[in-house]
């Protein structure tokens, strides 16, 4: 089913959407004039994944293939097995962030959605996070830096986390909530600013609530199957760019790690979140406001050891080249089409990378901008 | 008259004898017990004295059942991963028996294949033992994780100082560490009174809890008396979504939800970087489902009183006179109904944060 904007206004929340969306609307132009990229889908495709299972082996992944081909491949990414929040969270901040594997708080460094917001005047409508592994990744949102900070931060929504049978089962046992009357309404505005506090920006959460409820219908809750959490997390992100065509969209996949236990379970989620990505960029190619204006990114966020476990599973920790280096796939209108870069590069470069072709500047990253990206 | 109190005890300084206001009686469950208190727990206590609140709840099972889930949650032990031994399961009457102390709970959560299959692979699970147990860095000693991969692979080793040679013996060499309760301590002080403990302080009670581990109530207890625990309750701090939810349950229906309705609820709103949005949302269900009781406004002998009584239940405070003028005046709109006013407070920012 295609999505448009207009579904969602359609379903209840015009007003609301209408007041909470008016740079999403209006800011279609590139800041960088040279360049047609308006729009960029940053996927970790991550869970730590070898080339060996993907590009080395184009079957498993058709949809990565086909992207490389028609874009330019980083063979040779360097990366640190600082496992995998932190690995994750440096693709966003640009720093090589030594996070506590299980460490569930906000890195201290800003983060790429924090400088697109900050340097742009972008409100939280233009950048999202689609995650699929749990309380731990909304700390992607935003870092704790005093510069930048919650008021810069992107909107995380887990797929699995809030588009679940059991959740959805749950609400629906208490019923819809009744929608408020205009004089209802106002009076509620009224009652909530007599009491202290910020209450933020009330229309766009309202869309976001909106949005929830919406998608709660859509069917996203019922994906199934070993790769289900990264299936919604895509489902999610393709649904949002359908929607409301924000300026970035990133997404997390985490099921990979399955790996540890189990290697042909491992691939079998590579092969199914390569269709889930599948889908999403056949949403981009066709829809005219996003085939030509939208810039993919694809990488994980390290690799997995060279030999399997006695498990007949993959770890990460052996120090080998099949667990540092992986490959970053970049596909857009303004990158070089069928190139391959042997030269090393680093994750921790998209993020510079990113913000460059927005005109924003990632002042604390410590990445360079990928060379002989651009046609 | 120090925060603890809304009322004076005439005991002078001492804190265990200070008067129970509206918000210590909030704040001391949200901390100890990850609800807020039932009708008849408020009826009990305010008024009541602080030190005899602390006692009964540290005596309690439940107490101890929701130290146990803020144990599981820092080692995101949650959902599938969430221990249904019953080793584990057993742990909070166990505590509260005293028939074991804390070090041997966090031994038999470590030891709980949940733990193993959360952290799976020896690279994670020793990474994990050390940043989680310990507080290590573990960067910054890569040799230490190296020795603590070849143990837990089977291998002979001298892990920690300690000899080992199984995946058993790195997490009892990681509990017997001296660093073991600096972690622990450190952030269940920074969890009660928020902030990092001094230092001497700390190295004293780790001393003391290291030759007697059974002495952690004491020290739980003497923490909730002290002058820093009334300097924290003037701060604030947002629930987290599983104790907003059992909170707002709690506090709509006078009874908890169900563990299934918290995992479910909690690991939705856990899902957002901002989760006001969803507890918005639930707030609203919740009071339209008609499963509340919520008086109608026309059965009310004084809107004003019953608006004034909800500001100390939901709030911790009385409100203002402005406040109370402004929802009394908007009560009086035809429009306004019982579950409008309810809705203004709770999906407040201020409800969220204690």
């Amino acid at each position: 089913m295609t999505l448009t904007r207009r579904d969602l206004l359609k379903s209840g929340a015009a007003a609301a959407a209408a007041g909470a969306f008016p740079a999403s609307l209006s800011a279609r132009t590139a800041l960088r004039p040279e360049l047609k990229t308006r729009h960029v889908l940053l996927v970790a495709f991550a869970g730590g994944i070898r080339t060996r299972e993907t590009l080395g082996m184009p079957a498993n992944v058709p949809t990565l293939a086909s992207l490389a081909r028609e874009g330019v491949v980083y063979s040779r990414t360097r990366t640190a097995n600082l496992g995998h929040f932190g690995a994750t969270m440096s693709l966003f901040t640009g720093v090589s962030e030594a996070r506590g594997i299980r460490e569930n708080a906000r890195g201290p460094d800003p983060t790429l959605f924090e400088y697109l917001r900050k340097d742009l005047g972008l409100p939280a409508s233009e950048v999202w996070i689609s995650t699929s592994g749990g309380a731990q990744q909304t700390n992607y949102s935003h870092g704790l830096h005093p510069d930048y900070g919650t008021a810069f931060g992107a909107n995380v929504l887990d797929g699995d986390g809030i588009f679940n049978s059991e959740f959805k089962t749950i609400l629906e046992s208490y019923g819809r909530p009744r929608i408020l009357e205009p004089a209802e309404s106002d009076l509620l505005d009224r009652m909530r600013q007599s009491l202290p506090g910020d209450e933020g920006d009330a229309q766009a959460r309202a869309t976001v609530e909106q949005y929830i409820m919406d998608e709660l219908t859509r069917g996203t809750s019922e994906l199934r199957g070993p790769n289900s959490a990264d299936a919604k997390a895509l489902r999610v992100a393709r649904n949002l760019l359908s929607i409301f065509k924000p300026k970035l969209v990133s997404v997390v996949l985490q099921q990979a790690d399955v790996a540890h236990g189990n290697f042909n379970a491992y691939v079998e989620v590579i092969r199914k979140n390569d269709a889930a990505l599948g889908e999403l960029v056949e949403a981009v190619r066709a829809d005219p406001d996003l085939a030509d204006s939208t810039a993919i990114i694809v990488l994980p966020e390290f690799g997995r050891d060279s030999d399997l476990n006695s498990r007949r599973g993959l770890d990460h920790g052996d120090g080998s080249d099949d667990l540092n280096y992986v490959s970053t796939v970049c596909w857009g209108p303004d990158f070089r089409r069928g190139a391959e870069v042997g030269e090393t590069v680093r994750t921790i470069d998209v993020c510079s990378t990113v913000c460059d072709m927005f005109g924003a500047r990632a002042r604390f990253a410590r990445g360079k901008r990928l060379p002989k990206l651009l046609a | 008259m120090g925060i603890l109190a809304t009322s004076s005890s005439g005991e002078g300084d001492d804190p265990s004898a200070v008067g129970l206001g509206h918000r210590t009686l909030r704040a001391l469950h949200l901390d100890l017990l990850g609800r807020s208190p039932y009708r008849a727990e408020r009826e009990l206590w305010h008024g009541g004295v602080v030190g005899e609140l602390v006692e009964s709840i540290l005596e309690g099972v439940e107490c101890w059942e929701h130290w146990l889930e803020e144990q599981l949650y820092y080692f995101l032990l949650i959902d599938n991963f969430r221990p249904q031994s019953d080793s584990v399961r057993s742990l909070p009457e166990a505590l509260a028996d005293r028939r074991l102390d804390v070090r041997t709970a966090l031994h038999r959560i470590a030891l709980s294949p949940n733990f193993d299959q959360r952290n799976p692979g020896a690279d994670t699970f020793v990474t994990v033992v050390m940043e989680q147990l310990l507080g290590i860095e573990v960067q910054r000693t890569p040799r230490e994780l190296e020795i603590g991969k070849r143990v837990y692979d089977g291998h002979p080793g001298t892990f920690l100082g300690v000899r080992g040679s199984s995946q058993a013996d790195v997490i009892r060499i990681a509990i017997e560490d001296e660093r073991f309760f600096t972690r622990l301590l450190e952030r269940e002080h920074e969890r009660l009174l928020r902030v990092l403990p001094e230092r001497r302080a700390l190295k004293t009670w780790c001393i003391e809890l290291d030759r007697d581990p059974s002495a952690y109530t004491n020290l739980i207890r003497s923490w909730l008396l002290s002058d820093a625990y009334r300097a924290r309750l003037a701060t604030r701090r947002e629930l987290s979504n599983r104790t907003f939810v059992r909170s707002l349950f709690v506090d709509l229906f006078d009874r908890l939800p169900d563990q299934e309705e918290v995992r479910r609820l909690g690991g939705a709103l856990d899902g957002l970087s901002d989760a006001g949005p969803l507890r918005s949302t639930l707030v609203r269900i919740l009071l339209d489902s008609g499963q509340v009781s919520i008086p109608d406004r026309e059965e009310l002998p004084s809107r004003r009183a019953w608006i004034a009584d909800l500001f100390p239940r939901f709030l911790g405070r009385a409100a203002s006179a402005h406040e109370l003028d402004t929802f009394a005046e908007s009560f009086k709109d035809p429009a306004c109904r019982s579950e409008t006013v309810l809705y203004a407070i709770l999906s407040h920012t201020e409800y969220a944060t204690y």
